[in-house]
């Protein structure tokens, strides 16, 4: 769930996501207007003491891999890979800045947002507009800033005099007009073919023509395949606007020219030039032969076909970069093998799902699993039945029965809710069908809990088994357990729950209510009988509560009908 | 209304396999690199991609997988794009490195051919699981893509002396390397009339990773659906 920043807001990355592995992606857009967003890598003293960390169009990565610029795509005008553990020590602050390429200012920008992604779904966004902005040329948006962690600040400040302004704020300097260095990119992968090297004239990430960078062809830009930045396009340089590399290259940068991509092999007399500006991504190589022959496959390259295929290498010619690492010379090399994100291996393709340990008792891994350690605080924790899926160390797991479940018989199917008792030393983990898991902190105060989504909870709470009964309730009345006291409660809850405050119209159905402040006083509501005609086919009769209380009070609703 | 679902469309095409969201796999095929995916996962192809179904290297492989039945995989060979999911599991892409990884077999979405691979029982816990708990045991330098309900977790094994014990029906995959047994952590006396709902454990003990998803639904859908 992406959480909403607003300008000044602050939060520690931890708390939005246990992966250190980011993806931030920017989107600003202004009609007639390009941007050049960029990542500067500062110091204790907010100075941009080495300039290997300032991630730029023509440095798209810092020299260890850990802020890499990966270019237009999935609507964002522009993207970058972060991997905050790999951000060496000296650097404290990573800012993103998006600069007026040319004339223009600031209020004229439209909605936009950046936002951070991590194991791909998006976890914070800080949507901004023109509105807050007015001559300004330049804007830092957000930071990731070290305070004991890595911490995220959505800041939206603006400087009016553009990049150069920017750069004295971080104290550097400009040199000349971005010089030699988009060269290149060119060089490096052109001169030995004939003049229309490759195509992708127009990239949209080349700003040669002014116009707003459009969301949908900018998936196409070649220069973005995720996880292996290709030298971006230059901006400043309408000669090599063309030039872009168009497809991912190796991940060494510098390849051969024989690397340059092409599709399902582009036939040799196709010219580059007439492509539409839409489809960049077919970064033809003439001269290059059809890779087998094989009619079929040729048939790709002509045409105007999703990206994806003028992204890939030539098949059964592995330019001389492009062998991931780790990949034996022998191995087929049809399609890219590149290394994934975080580089090849096992280690690497499940780091972001590592366990995480905070030293407190309860932590949640992601939404959907909780570990709670049981050796921390020294009691006991009653969970549901079958939902540890994972323990370590000595835990013992006892039946914790009589009194309790007894009384608790009674939905709809006439099954208990069986609790069991974990204790000793070590690390339950526990989890529910992938449902996800909110722990609800309880200091002296008092939570009802719909039985049903009532996962675990420490010993210490007090907690009383409540019905609540009325016609047309499946099963004839709906359990609540009602905690009270000092400790932890982990509710599970079927997607994204609502929380919302009472009022004097506060309703809710009764199969959908999670859980409420036990100050706020249930009513059943009489409304179910419009609603059961409303609808005629309605066989079940639905009841809703109504939910009454002083301000302060809350209720959580899930977004599922048990 | 091409512009809201544009953020939606493919990402160029930057590794073998990618995740497209969290739940569908996205594979660059190309011919001479096979695949092989499990039966029934393919939701979409671009291309030039041909099925097999129960090909005889598996049949032949997996010939212990389940009894009677063949080899829940197909092979794929072509050139193109293909889409996989399994009912809206999480996809997790690995790319081993000289690595081993047994996977439980309803994880199992897709894996290069060229891989090392065998389908065993895990000793000692067949019909735990109630289907009986298979593995496929992937060893070599390629792409592998898991399946779990839900985000996974991956925990050492190794950290401390004790071992770690795990629900077999919510179990994705582990480090060959380690120990594995079967293990009943409750007293007898709990197992009379009233058991505490769990009842058997896979105990790993050794240097290596265990990697859990948050949810015991083991059932394999693709194959329930037929």
């Amino acid at each position: 769930m992406a959480r909403e920043f607003q300008r000044g807001h602050k939060a520690k990355i931890s708390d939005l996501t246990p992966g250190t592995d980011l993806y931030v992606g920017v989107q600003i857009t202004a009609p007639g207007l390009t941007f050049d967003i960029s990542c500067f890598g500062l110091d204790a003293n907010e100075q941009l003491s080495d300039d290997r960390y300032f991630i730029f169009f023509n440095q798209p990565k810092s020299p260890e891999e850990s802020i890499q610029l990966l270019g237009a795509q999935a609507g964002d005008t522009e993207s970058f890979r972060v991997t905050l553990d790999r951000v060496p020590p000296h650097v404290h602050k990573l800012s993103f800045t998006a600069t007026i390429d040319g004339a223009g200012q600031m209020s004229q920008v439209g909605p936009g947002y950046l936002r951070i992604v991590a194991g791909g779904e998006e976890v914070a966004r800080y949507a901004f507009d023109g509105s807050e902005f007015s001559t300004e040329r330049a804007v830092m948006l957000g930071d990731f800033y070290l305070k004991d962690v890595w911490r995220f600040a959505a800041v939206g400040q603006g400087f009016d005099g553009g990049l150069e302004a920017l750069l004295k704020n971080f104290g550097g300097e400009v040199a000349e007009e971005e010089p030699a260095a988009p060269q290149q990119p060119a060089q490096s992968a052109a001169p030995s073919f004939a003049p229309p090297p490759f195509a992708a004239p127009g990239t949209p990430a080349a700003p040669a023509a002014p116009q707003a960078p459009q969301p949908a062809p900018s998936f196409g830009a070649p220069s973005a395949p995720a996880p292996v930045p290709a030298p971006a396009p230059a901006p400043a340089q309408p000669v090599h606007a063309a030039p872009t590399l168009a497809a991912p290259m190796a991940p060494v940068a510098p390849t051969p020219p024989h690397g340059a991509p092409s599709p399902y092999g582009q036939p040799p007399q196709q010219p580059a030039a007439p492509q539409p500006p839409q489809h960049p991504q077919y970064g033809q190589v003439p001269g290059q032969t059809p890779p087998h022959g094989a009619p079929a496959p040729a048939a790709y390259g002509q045409q105007q076909y999703a990206q994806p295929y003028g992204q890939q290498p030539p098949m059964g010619m592995p330019p001389g970069g492009m062998p991931p690492m780790g990949m034996p010379p022998g191995m087929p090399q049809g399609v890219p093998q590149g290394a994934p994100q975080a580089g090849a291996g096992l280690q690497a393709a499940l780091q972001k799902y590592r366990e995480t340990a905070t030293g407190q008792r309860w932590t949640p891994q992601n939404q959907q699993l909780m570990r709670v350690d049981l050796a921390m605080g020294g009691m006991p924790v009653l969970a549901r039945q079958g939902s540890m899926v994972m323990y370590q160390g000595k835990v013992d797991f006892g039946y914790k029965g009589a009194g309790f479940s007894s009384r608790i018989v009674g939905n709809a199917t006439g099954q208990e809710m069986q609790l069991m008792r974990c204790t000793g030393r070590g690390q339950v983990f526990l989890a529910e069908d992938g449902a996800h898991l909110h722990p609800i902190e309880l200091q002296g105060d008092g939570i009802c809990v719909s039985a049903e989504n009532v996962l675990a909870f420490d010993e210490s709470l007090q907690y009383e088994v409540r019905r609540i009964e009325g016609h047309g309730i499946p099963g004839g009345a709906l359990f609540t357990m009602q905690f009270q006291g000092t400790g932890t409660v982990v509710v599970k809850t079927h997607g994204v729950p609502v929380v919302l405050p009472v009022t004097p119209t506060t309703f809710a159905d009764c199969n959908a209510v999670v859980a409420w402040s036990a100050a706020s006083q249930v009513i059943l509501s009489s409304q179910v009988r419009l609603r059961r005609n409303a609808y005629p086919g309605h066989s079940g009769e639905t009841v809703n509560l109504q939910f009454r209380g002083a301000p302060g009070n809350f209720i959580v609703v899930q977004p599922y009908e048990v | 209304m091409n512009q809201q679902l544009a953020g939606y469309a493919p990402t160029p095409v930057a590794a073998r396999m990618e995740n497209h969201g969290r739940h569908m796999l996205k594979v660059a095929m190309a011919s001479g690199q096979d695949l092989y995916a499990r039966t029934g996962s393919v939701v979409a192809y671009e291309g030039f991609v041909q099925y097999e179904p129960n090909p005889p290297a598996a049949r032949q492989i997996a010939s212990q997988w389940v009894t009677g039945e063949g080899a829940p995989v197909m092979k794929c060979s072509g050139d193109g794009l293909l889409y996989l999911a399994d009912y809206g599991a999480d996809v997790v892409v690995i790319n081993l490195d000289n690595d081993a990884l047994s996977v439980n077999g309803t994880n199992v979405l897709a894996f290069d051919a060229h891989l090392q691979w065998g389908a065993e029982r895990v000793k000692g816990m067949a019909k735990f699981a109630g289907q009986g708990l298979w593995n496929v045991q992937f060893a070599g330098t390629g792409w592998v893509a898991l399946t779990s309900r839900g985000t996974p977790i991956v925990v050492d094994c190794g950290r401390g002396e004790d071992e770690t014990y795990v629900d077999p029906d919510a179990l994705v995959a582990w480090s060959p390397a380690l120990k594995v047994k079967g293990k009943r952590s409750f007293k007898a006396s709990s197992l009379i009339g009233r058991g505490s709902g769990e009842a058997y454990q896979m105990a790993f003990s050794g240097q290596g990773i265990v990697v859990v998803q948050p949810s015991e639904d083991s059932t394999d859908r693709l194959r329930v659906r037929g």
